[in-house]
């Protein structure tokens, strides 16, 4: 927490230094923090998460999309779906945005060294796998082969399509990019059919092999028994869970799966301990 | 020694506390009913009548600025609540349910991450409780662990005594230097405690209950429980220890304050995600999860039980659902 301020509630200010239309209706915003001091000493982890207020209309929780390796900003991406991500897309570059955090707990990265790595995001649930890419991209040396899944309803639904194709050119990461039947168009150079078919298809081995799993409710009850099918432990697959927060500080009492709160236990689990938890989410 | 307080001496402390700039806050006359506010003098205090909420927001405001925001022409300007100017304040007459309530909220306001609109107004309040000489029948403190006459919670502890006037009992160290302060409203000497009020409630097996909601989560029971549950929240609000809360904002863009206000597990919105996926979509899922905080999820995170007793639910619960009836069902399952 880089926040020492003795209000736990009181964000931080941000310029949107640069906006990105993913789709026509998620965006990504490139975040400077006004204070140099804190612009200086903000520090996070992969897969933590924010609370980011457009001032008037309240606050909204997204991962911090962008990745720790990665100084000077942070970024986040949202579907423009409700009161306070509708005004948040009504700013501009050079507005001003609040933003508290990071909050929660983090992928264990370290552990990973050594090891390879298989992504499996689904629509608008690449950003909390997407940090930890680019974060292990550039810890390269580190890992051994890494394998990203992503898919989405349709093309248009794809995220980060710049970085996609950044990834599909690298030598050393295999993509497979899919979009759902129907959603392809007639020059799709990707696979069709939904995320969890997919990655059995792919079959990318499980030895020493760690699965990092984001996507709706849906796709990560397929997707689980595929991983497992492909002969991935539970506590070799992480996963984040992303319940409705207002404070991300386990007190205002909505995030709870069981007597986990996800805002402070989570958001990242292994499918270990999601396998233990009331199936509430 | 035991000290003792004539109700003259009590109501002239609480005379000399507000004109020293202390708020008092203590069950009075509003209208028809009796609530905990503040008090403008000691003639306003009204002892042993339980108000009809409790005296969580003395430190928990239904609803609070949390700061305030403004935008010019240089950009956005936060400006913070001044915490440290929350006033020095005495809550008085507060039945044992409601005087025990603070501190079992000090665990999850102080989880890691220090709530100062809680903390310090607790910090900045003293909590003069009072015995109960009488129970209604929706009572029930002794089914959970407290008494018509436990002190935990308090600073100092009023017991009636036959004849008219209060024993004065210092709990904490904080009690004890205000009773020093104050010690010339005070008589030495013997009285008599008036017998103490009777709940009709027997213990229940916390332990066992927790043990049943432990494994049966997906009981066909919650159902039962919650079928009537028209989810109105009155239960919560009127709780002194649910502390579910939201923070919204009010104003306009260029100028506003963002707010905490008291929110309810049993509102049908409370867990739904921006997608319109729900994890408690129905009912009995947010009734559950009512009960499993209170005698669960708190006494697993925090090691207490999120209830005192003081069966305000069970009052005022538009359908009749009564809180206790579940818990001896529980109770009663192997």
């Amino acid at each position: 927490m880089c926040d020492h301020t003795k209000n736990i509630y009181k964000p931080q200010l941000a310029t949107i230094e640069a906006m990105i239309d993913e789709t026509p209706d998620v965006r990504t915003l490139r975040l400077v923090f006004q204070d140099e001091a804190v612009r200086e000493s903000f520090s996070f982890r992969a897969g933590q998460f924010a609370e980011y207020s457009a001032f008037g209309a309240g606050e909204s929780t997204f991962c911090i999309a962008s990745s720790p390796t990665r100084k000077g900003y942070i970024e986040c991406c949202f579907r423009a779906t409700g009161r306070v991500t509708e005004a948040l897309r009504r700013l501009e570059v050079g507005e001003t945005i609040g933003v508290r955090g990071p909050y929660g707990n983090s992928f264990p990265i370290e552990s990973f060294f050594g090891k390879n790595l298989v992504f499996v995001a689904g629509g608008i649930a690449l950003p909390p796998l997407r940090t930890v890419i680019w974060n292990c991209l550039d810890w390269r040396d580190k890992f051994g082969d890494i394998t990203i899944v992503y898919g989405a309803r349709t093309e248009a639904d794809l995220v980060y399509k710049h970085e996609l194709k950044e990834w599909q050119e690298r030598g050393d990461v295999r993509l497979v990019k899919t979009v759902d039947p129907g959603g392809n168009s007639p020059g799709w150079d990707g696979k069709v059919g939904f995320v969890p078919t997919i990655l059995e298809e792919a079959a990318p081995a499980a030895e020493n092999t760690i699965g990092l799993v984001c996507g709706p409710p849906i796709m990560i009850k397929f997707t689980l028994p595929v991983l497992e099918k492909l002969g991935f432990k539970d506590d070799s697959i992480y996963t984040t869970l992303e319940n409705r927060m207002k404070c991300g500080l386990g007190k205002c009492g909505r995030c709870n799966v069981g007597n986990v709160y996800v805002c402070k236990d989570g958001p990242v689990f292994t499918a270990a301990q999601v396998k233990g938890m009331p199936q509430e989410f | 020694m035991t000290k003792t307080i004539t109700e003259q001496k009590l109501r002239s402390l609480m005379d000399l506390l507000l004109k020293e700039g202390r708020r008092v806050v203590a069950p009075r006359q509003a209208g028809s009913i009796v609530l905990y506010e503040p008090i403008d003098s000691g003639e306003q205090l009204v002892l042993g009548i339980m108000p009809r909420r409790s005296a969580k927001e003395t430190f928990f405001p239904l609803c609070e600025t949390i700061l305030t925001y403004g935008k010019d022409g240089n950009g956005v300007m936060v400006s913070d609540v001044d915490a440290g100017a929350f006033p020095e304040t005495i809550l008085v007459g507060a039945p044992p349910c409601d005087a025990a309530a603070p501190a079992v909220l000090d665990a999850v306001f102080s989880w890691d991450y220090n709530d100062e609109f809680f903390l310090e107004r607790r910090k900045k309040t003293i909590i003069i409780g009072l015995a109960c000489t009488a129970a209604d029948d929706a009572c029930f403190c002794t089914a959970v662990g407290l008494s018509p006459r436990d002190d935990k919670g308090s600073d100092l502890f009023l017991t009636p005594v036959a004849g008219g006037g209060y024993l004065c009992d210092a709990v904490t160290k904080k009690g004890k230097v205000f009773l020093d302060t104050y010690a010339s409203f005070l008589a030495g000497g013997e009285a008599k405690p008036l017998p103490s009020a009777e709940p009709a409630a027997t213990p229940l097996d916390l332990a066992g209950i927790k043990d049943w909601l432990e494994s049966n989560f997906e009981s066909p029971l919650w159902q039962e429980f919650a079928d009537r549950c028209a989810g109105c929240g009155a239960c919560a609000f009127l709780c002194p220890v649910c502390h579910c809360f939201d923070i919204v904002d009010e104003g306009t863009e260029t100028k506003g304050a963002r707010r905490k206000s008291w929110d309810a597990c049993g509102f049908g919105k409370f867990t739904n995600h921006a997608s319109g996926h729900n994890p408690r979509d129905i009912q009995n899922k947010r009734y559950r999860n009512r009960i499993m905080h209170k005698f669960k999820y708190y006494q697993d995170k925090f090691g207490q039980t999120l209830c005192t007793g003081c069966g305000r639910c069970v009052r005022s619960c538009p359908v009749g659902i009564d809180i206790r009836a579940v818990l001896e069902e529980i109770q009663a399952k192997p």
